[in-house]
Formats: structure tokens, C-alpha cells, sequence
């Protein structure tokens, strides 16, 4: 039984396994059944409606809307932003903040169970998403998905962990006010500011891998980056580095005085 | 094994700690302090969770704030409940274990036994939340000593338990006592004192006593005690506390006399009879003030250079 010392990837495993499993209650798991149905239910509701169908690129457009967007958006704002508040408040943050690297195992673990969590349930929805939609190739356009799921939730999570460590018992709020603000507003302004978003990142791959840069209108090429795919990979790479890293330094940091707890 | 240096912290206006410098050595220490007098922020502090606003915190040498090596020799026991109700205390303890560094395997070996030592093995897989009070403390402090580090911290560990629960983990504590160093902060004088330990006595943020059980005792045997009488003619009732003796002083305050003595019992019995002889009327007699927030009040003042 000696101590091994193990390293912070296996603490951060730990952290996520745990999450995971502290994740596995009746109203989470409803939770998570509405959200990997209801995308499904808006394409049937929409396709009815539209009396024949959609074109096949409108329902790829309205899946990108609804998956790597809207589900994984509110999946990651529910599972990251109490990172920190809900140890708080279960009287467990002193115990972890107690223990060697347990800060960061915390952060960065309760990131990849986000990661995971989030991910599966958008999986799901794509799935179910893909039986009721009318697409061409949908073995291809199933593949783009699941990659642009995969990154939506790498550099969103990442972007959620900054309130939860700054704010954390208003993280929630906060998190909204940053997705509405810097994804939806900044990413769509045509500047430099616009780079450093994960929503210009995957408008711009969607575009790229749907080849559909022709048959935009000039006007909406200004929402999209022409830059090739993979750069567009590095930089949500790059930016979920980042954005972790500065949540680590400022956690680190952190003190929350004794009244913080429950 | 720890020494803190003219250490205050403020939460921004707030005085968490003020000014203290004390040094403890090996062995098993009590941290003695009514509820807000900077008991948690102390050993906040001593376990990494909070940096000193002035001074310096030294634990086995090194500043303790975010340094592995430290943390992964201290055990902690917060005094907050444990409320994640879904998780069972085998999980939760091995899930800390293996935060301090072990294996998987190990991790499971070592919370398996720490269960077994706060005799917790029964209900092990068991959610939190159908646990009792006294069972989900027993789990914190599974957690505490799970990794076997060599100094134990644990904040109010006897909270909330029955008499019966508080006893066994009294002697359970007492047992580890003598294998690695231990803190422990509590409110209440008589269950530090069963640790054997020595004591600090904090208040107000200030460590107003130190020293062994005996000499914290006979610290508070030295103070004055205060009788407070109530009485129709409290001038003529000062006079006569005044010609009885033993009276180390006598404030008035409207018709209350409030007598600082080293003998309250003899006094009384004293003041009474006299009292009745001279004519003098009195109302209530509340002795002294030998509860624990008292005996903090008199250590406070005893600081201070004030002698009643």
C-alpha cells in the first residue's frame, strides 16, 4: 500500500469519475433524456410543418443549431458552472482543497466530466436527430457532427470553467451573460475579436466540411473564417489551453472564508 | 511541526486572526474557542486553504498555501457537514485517498480500513444521506486518516454527537493521538482536555493562553470571579462587599453590585448574613460566571494587563 505519488492526470480521472457518477440521479438523467429527444422532436415538428420536408443543407443547418449549439450549450452550463459552488455547498470544497493538486484535479476533472457528460447526451440527440431528418450521406454529415459536438464541448467548458472560479455562486448567471456576450455577440462581429470564439470556429467548419463557402451570399461570408480546417481545430485547442489554464491559476488562488461553506 | 509568525488575516474588514504567533511541536494540541473566534480561520491557515494577510505560516517547515508536499502530510476534518448525500462514505473516502496520490487499489484498501477504525465498515456502502449525524462525522473522519498523514487536523470532530458516539470517538482521537500529531479545535473545554493535549485558547482572532490543560486551569482558577447582588441600597451594599474582605473590586451598575473575588461561595454567604443584620434589602444573586464564554472573558482580560 505505498504511496505512488500518482500523477495529476490520474487525479483529474478521479475528480471526473466521481462527477460522473455524483451526475447519475433521476432529475439529472431526465434532464438529460429531454435534452437528447427534444432536437429530434423540433425536426419532426419543423419538417410537419414545412408540409414535405426541408432541403437536405436546412436540416444540417437546423441540427448544427440545435446540437453543437443549443444542447450542448445548456448541457455544459449546468454541468460545469457549479464546479466550484456545489463543493461549496456540499461541505466537500476543504476537504478537496486540502488535498495535494486537489484544486486543479478539480477544475480540470470536473471539465472532462462536463466533457463527457455533455457529449454523450448531444451524441444521443444526434442520433435520434438523424432518424427523423431528411439528410444526404448521413454516415458523413453523423461524423462532422460528432467532431463539431467534440470541440463545441472542449472550448465551451473551458470558457464556462472561468465564471465558476471567479463567481462561483453566481457562475450560472454569469456563464449566460458570457455565452450571450462572447459567443453570440463578439463571434459574430467581423474583427479580430471574433478569433478568439468557438462559435467562429465551428460556423467556419461547418461551412468547410458541408463545402457550402459557394453557395453563401457574400454578405454571411463575413460571419465565417476561410481559413483551412485544422487551424480551426488548433485554435479551439488552443483556446480551451488557455482558458483552463487561466482557470487553474486563479482557483489556485482562491480563498473562500469559513462562512463560504455550508 | 508548526509555527505561525505575528499572523493576522482579514477578510476584507473582517479579522479572521490577529496577530498570532505560536509555535507547536509534535504531539497533540488543542485549539480551545467560543463559536467565532477565529478557530476555523486558524486552522484554515495551518492546512493551506487560506494565506496569512500579515506574517508568516510555517507547517513542517514550509509555507503551507497550495504546496503538495505539505498538504499530502496533513489530514483534515472540517467542521462543515458533509452534505453530498448521494455518494456513500467508502466512496468518498477512497475518492480522497486517491486524490492524495494512491493507487486505485490502495485507495480502496486504505479507506476500507479507515472505515473500519471509526467502526463505520456496516454502513459503508451506504448513500450519505441515510446516514445519522455522528455516522457522516464518522466518515470525515475516515477521510482524515485515510492516507495516514502525519498531522491531523480536525475542527469540532465531536459536533452534534450523542453522548455515547462522543465518547467513542473521543477515545478513538485520544488512540491517534499518540501515533501522529493532532489539532483539534472545539468549543468546549472538557472535551479537549480528555485528548490530553495541550492547549491555545483563541478569541476574538487573539491567542490569549497557552500552555498544558493543568496550567489553562489554574490560570482560571487564579481570576477573580464575579458575583453579581441586586439590591434596594447598592452604595451602602458596595461598602459592606468593601469591610468583608477577599473583594479584588466592586462596580456598581444601577442597582446591580458586581464583586470580583477569589472565594464567590464564602462571600455570598457572608455578604448575605451581614446584609440582613445592617438592614440592607437584597434581590437576586447571580454567582459567578464559571461557564466556558466567562472563562474566555476573564482569559480576554487577563490579556489585556486587567485584573477584574
Amino acid at each position: 500500500m505505498s504511496r505512488e505519488h500518482a500523477g495529476l492526470p490520474a487525479a483529474v480521472w478521479t475528480v471526473a469519475m466521481f462527477q460522473l457518477a455524483r451526475l447519475v440521479t433521476w432529475p439529472r438523467l431526465a434532464m438529460a433524456a429531454v435534452g437528447a429527444v427534444f432536437p429530434a422532436g423540433v425536426m419532426l415538428a419543423a419538417g410537419r410543418a414545412a408540409r414535405g420536408g426541408f432541403p437536405s443543407d436546412v436540416s444540417v443547418a437546423l441540427l448544427y443549431a440545435l446540437i453543437p449549439e443549443a444542447v450542448c450549450m445548456l448541457g455544459l452550463l449546468v454541468t460545469m458552472c457549479p464546479a466550484v459552488a456545489d463543493e461549496l455547498e456540499r461541505g466537500t470544497w476543504a476537504h478537496v482543497a486540502t488535498r495535494p493538486r486537489g484544486r486543479r484535479a478539480l477544475l480540470l476533472g470536473t471539465w472532462l466530466a462536463a466533457v463527457i457528460w455533455t457529449g454523450t447526451v448531444a451524441i444521443a440527440a444526434l442520433g435520434l436527430a438523424l432518424c427523423v431528418a431528411d439528410v444526404e450521406r448521413p454516415a458523413a454529415v453523423a461524423a462532422m457532427f460528432v467532431a463539431l459536438i467534440l470541440l463545441s464541448c472542449i472550448g465551451r467548458a473551458a470558457l464556462f470553467a472561468l465564471p465558476a472560479v471567479v463567481l462561483p455562486k453566481r457562475a450560472l448567471v454569469a456563464s449566460v451573460g458570457v455565452a450571450l456576450v462572447v459567443e453570440y455577440l463578439a463571434g459574430t462581429i467581423p474583427a479580430v475579436v471574433n478569433q478568439a470564439t468557438v462559435s467562429l470556429r465551428l460556423r467556419s467548419l461547418l461551412v468547410d466540411w458541408m463545402a457550402w463557402k459557394r453557395k453563401l451570399p457574400t454578405e454571411m461570408q463575413l460571419f465565417i473564417d476561410p481559413q483551412p480546417a485544422w487551424l480551426h481545430v488548433l485554435a479551439v485547442a488552443v483556446l480551451t489551453a488557455v482558458l483552463l489554464a487561466v482557470a487553474v491559476f486563479i482557483l489556485e488562488r482562491r480563498q473562500f472564508p469559513p462562512s463560504d461553506e455550508v | 511541526m508548526l509555527a505561525l509568525e505575528h499572523v493576522t488575516k482579514l477578510y476584507g474588514s473582517v479579522i479572521g486572526v490577529n496577530d498570532v504567533t505560536v509555535e507547536l511541536g509534535a504531539g497533540a494540541h488543542g485549539l480551545l474557542g467560543p463559536n467565532g473566534a477565529g478557530k476555523t480561520t486558524f486552522l484554515g491557515l495551518v492546512t493551506g486553504q487560506l494565506r496569512p494577510t500579515l506574517g508568516t505560516v510555517r507547517v513542517f517547515g514550509e509555507q503551507p498555501f497550495g504546496n503538495p508536499r505539505v498538504l499530502r502530510r496533513i489530514g483534515y476534518c472540517p467542521a462543515a457537514d458533509l452534505l453530498d448525500r448521494t455518494v456513500t462514505p467508502r466512496a468518498w473516502v477512497r475518492y480522497l485517498v486517491r486524490l492524495a496520490g494512491f493507487s486505485t487499489a490502495a485507495a480502496t484498501a486504505r479507506a476500507d480500513h479507515a472505515l473500519e477504525q471509526v467502526g463505520l465498515t456496516a454502513a459503508a456502502r451506504r448513500p450519505l444521506a441515510t446516514l445519522s449525524k455522528g455516522m457522516r462525522q464518522r466518515a470525515k473522519l475516515a477521510g482524515a486518516i485515510a492516507h495516514d498523514p502525519d498531522l491531523v487536523v480536525l475542527d469540532e470532530p465531536f459536533n452534534g454527537l450523542d453522548p455515547v458516539a462522543r465518547h467513542d470517538l473521543v477515545a478513538l482521537v485520544r488512540g491517534w493521538a499518540t501515533a501522529r500529531s493532532l489539532i483539534v479545535a472545539s468549543h468546549l473545554l472538557h472535551e479537549v482536555e480528555s485528548l490530553d493535549a495541550g492547549l491555545a485558547v483563541i478569541l476574538g482572532g487573539r491567542l490569549v493562553a497557552s500552555g498544558g490543560a493543568a496550567e489553562i486551569r489554574g490560570l482560571v482558577d487564579a481570576l477573580p470571579g464575579e458575583v453579581t447582588i441586586r439590591c434596594a441600597e447598592p452604595r451602602q451594599f458596595a461598602e459592606l462587599a468593601f469591610r468583608i474582605g477577599g473583594v479584588e473590586g466592586v462596580r456598581i451598575e444601577g442597582d446591580a453590585v458586581i464583586v470580583a473575588t477569589h472565594r464567590p461561595v464564602a462571600f455570598v454567604e457572608e455578604a448575605a448574613v451581614r446584609a440582613l443584620d445592617e438592614g440592607l434589602h437584597l434581590g437576586e444573586v447571580v454567582p459567578a460566571d464559571r461557564s466556558l464564554e466567562g472563562i474566555f472573558g476573564q482569559l480576554v482580560r487577563l490579556h489585556r494587563g486587567v485584573r477584574a
